[in-house]
């Protein structure tokens, strides 16, 4: 009976979750540097889905502007959110999020080669199109320089956990010296790009973003059951008829995947892969079954919030990762402080 | 059993005296000057001899490459060998009290309220005390990087610290003051940007002797301190439930470290900048070799800190351009990589 109770509990995180993202999504269109009323943005979006007559200004910042990046910012929030419930149950470790195995480091290093050098990994492309293709190609080099060194050599956890360090460490030193020895204009081109920011997610970027997204989480939430039989350990997890390495090869190499689709459009946003999955664990415990929508509809909700506060501070509007931690550094530590006993231990 | 004991103490000794060594060779090439005639030996020569001998006649060869080596080089030196020993201790400690391999002197977030500090005094050129200018931002970053240390003690008081939540505090903290950092940094001009990137970055350029008294005095008393409690700090390795077991109070013990750690971090970052990769992995390098016995780990992490910080302080002197911080990361990851990649069977089952 309680049993039900709680889990009829958990259901309800995730379902009021969902619908504050739904609610942000349209509070979310009528915020920014351009001046519009709430009711003109829902009527200009709803506007446009009936195609009907929209006033042309109001079309273009609503629907090919806002419109785009506030889905971006649900996908990213849902997506990094899952990668980093994976990543930490993968390696049992509650410091793990979805650029632990180096991810952010490779990206960053491949959008440096465009946006300071001018090198492009396919020659043809240049500008924007050239820096998504660069990051989103080296992003994935870590891992899979890790899956290759985990397939011939027995690798625990942590093993792999260090080896994303070392291989972090080597990307980013490399970056580092192509940016101690850039001019001020392209570091700051550089650093803009690093910190993260959804204004650069534009309609052309979305049908790479959802797909892999919705597929990747999808899949997860089906493998829930295996990642709890992982998070059980790995003694256990091999009594039960499960080879718990592939399992962990399979799950990181999927979030690794839907990691390196959202950094490339976006910059590494942080702390919601880090946070998002803890601040959903303490209300819903960590079963993945649960923990996985869960995590997905917090980030959602809580992305597109800060996104909210990003797009009106500041003179021009402030980087997402900023207002993120923020908001939610203080929120984490008064959620922690609150918690009577740790839901990690 | 005896005879392989006995051969795991001659690998420790044999490492350490390696070490110490190379410390030395590496002081020594550092210190080589331009000067024409003036080779390793001649300047270990001149070493020796400011110490104990007569000074050169004024504008004399060897009166111009003591100066040299006497006001640059042996602060760089100097400064290095402290900075990567203060670090690897205080990375050694931090593994061992919090059980996670991941851990680092950074971890509760001492990096971003030092650089926190830091960036505010070059971006706004605000002093959080009454000292201005190049000591300003010395003195902003230590006291930014005490922030989050006496946020910690303080909220020690109201919930029970386990590693985990204590990091994850750490991480929150740190979350916090890297974005107002960012904030700076994007709301800046690119100049401004660039000089607050490489203080970020860390290096050893513009140390001067005034500098060093401060960074020693922490350092030295900070690792005599940790020194002592090596058996302790074993007992805290082997997990909460068998450090209780074993009359340990963890609680206030783990507050203690993460205190001195806080100070004797802040000692030295706040000249430095955010020095990374050194307080992670020399402790690393050393466990990979000799075990996880603290008691060996914490003097071996210091010696091959201060080595790690030297040669890649050599190095980065040899590209001119190229801080210390960047170099680290270059020669240190494939060397880690290749560690742990090939671990060594026998001591290697600590991973």
């Amino acid at each position: 009976m309680e049993y039900r109770a709680t889990n009829r509990r958990k259901v309800a995180f995730v379902i009021l979750f969902a619908a504050i993202a739904a609610g942000a999504f349209f509070l979310t269109l009528s915020f920014g540097v351009y001046d519009i009323s709430f009711s003109d943005s829902i009527g200009a979006f709803f506007g446009h889905l009936a195609g009907g007559y929209v006033d042309p200004t109001d079309d273009h910042y609503i629907w090919d502007v806002r419109t785009p990046r506030a889905i971006g910012a649900i996908l990213v929030g849902a997506g990094l959110s899952v990668a980093g419930v994976v990543m930490q149950n993968d390696f049992k470790n509650p410091l793990a999020d979805p650029y632990t195995l180096g991810i952010s480091s490779g990206a960053f290093l491949g959008a440096t080669l465009s946006l300071v050098l001018g090198i492009s990994l396919i020659p043809a492309l240049s500008g924007n199109t050239a820096t998504v293709v660069n990051a989103m190609v080296f992003s994935l080099f870590p891992t899979a320089i890790i899956i290759l060194v985990a397939r011939f050599r027995r690798m625990t956890p942590v093993a792999m956990i260090l080896t994303g360090i070392a291989v972090m460490y080597l990307f980013s030193s490399i970056t580092q010296i192509i940016l101690v020895s850039a001019t001020a204009e392209s570091l700051s081109d550089a650093y803009q790009w690093r910190v993260g920011s959804l204004n650069r997610v534009t309609w052309d970027s979305l049908p790479v973003m959802l797909a892999v997204d919705v597929v990747m989480i999808l899949l997860l939430w089906l493998l829930s059951g295996k990642l709890n039989v992982m998070y059980a350990g790995d003694r256990g997890a091999q009594t039960l008829g499960e080879t718990a390495q592939r399992i962990r090869v399979v799950t990181l190499v999927m979030a690794s995947l839907m990691t390196a689709c959202m950094v490339c459009y976006t910059g590494t946003i942080g702390f919601i892969g880090l946070v998002g999955p803890h601040v959903a664990r303490i209300f819903v415990g960590s079963n993945n079954r649960y923990l996985i929508p869960a995590s997905a509809a917090f980030g959602a909700a809580f992305v597109i919030l800060a996104d909210t506060v990003a797009k009106v501070s500041g003179a021009n509007g402030l980087p997402v990762g900023v207002i993120c931690s923020m908001i939610g550094g203080p929120l984490f530590i008064w959620i922690l402080i609150r918690q009577r006993k740790s839901a990690w231990l | 059993m005896k005879a392989e004991y006995r051969r795991g103490i001659l690998l420790k000794v044999a490492m350490l005296v390696f070490s110490l060594i190379c410390i030395v060779l590496f002081v020594g090439l550092l210190s080589v000057s331009n000067y024409e005639g003036v080779g390793l030996m001649e300047t270990y020569q001149i070493i020796w001899n400011h110490l104990f001998g007569e000074p050169y006649e004024t504008g004399s060869l060897y009166w111009w490459a003591d100066r040299y080596i006497w006001n640059t080089a042996m602060p760089h030196a100097l400064a290095a060998i402290l900075a990567g020993a203060a670090l690897a201790v205080c990375g050694a400690m931090m593994q061992s009290i919090m059980t996670n391999p991941l851990a680092d002197p950074y971890s509760t977030g001492i990096s971003s309220g030092a650089c926190f500090g830091a960036i505010s005094a070059i971006v706004m050129g605000l002093s959080f005390s009454t000292v201005v200018g190049e000591m300003g931002i010395v003195t902003n970053a230590f006291i930014g990087a005490m922030v989050p240390a006496l946020l910690i003690v303080f909220l020690s008081q109201r919930i029970h610290m386990t590693p985990a939540t204590l990091i994850l505090l750490g991480t929150a903290v740190s979350y916090f003051f890297n974005s107002m950092v960012t904030y700076l940094m994007v709301t800046t001009d690119v100049d401004t940007l660039q000089s607050a990137y490489l203080w970020q970055i860390g290096s050893l350029d513009g140390m001067t002797w005034s500098s060093l008294p401060f960074m020693a005095v922490f350092t030295i008393a900070g690792s005599a301190i940790v020194m002592l409690m090596a058996s302790k700090l074993n007992v805290m390795s082997l997990g909460e439930n068998s450090a209780v077991s074993l009359g340990v109070d963890i609680q206030s013990f783990r507050l203690y470290c993460l205190i001195l750690m806080a100070v004797m971090t802040a000692a030295i970052v706040s000249f430095t900048g955010i020095l990374g990769f050194i307080g992670l992995v020399a402790p690393h390098l050393v466990r990979l070799v000799i075990g996880s016995d603290n008691r060996f780990v914490i003097p071996m992490s210091m010696a091959v800190g201060a080595l790690l910080m030297l040669v890649s302080d050599y190095l980065a002197f040899q590209f001119a351009s190229i801080p210390v911080g960047v170099v680290l990361s270059v020669i240190g990851s494939p060397v880690f990589f290749a560690l742990i990649v090939w671990q060594n069977k026998r001591t290697g089952a600590i991973y």
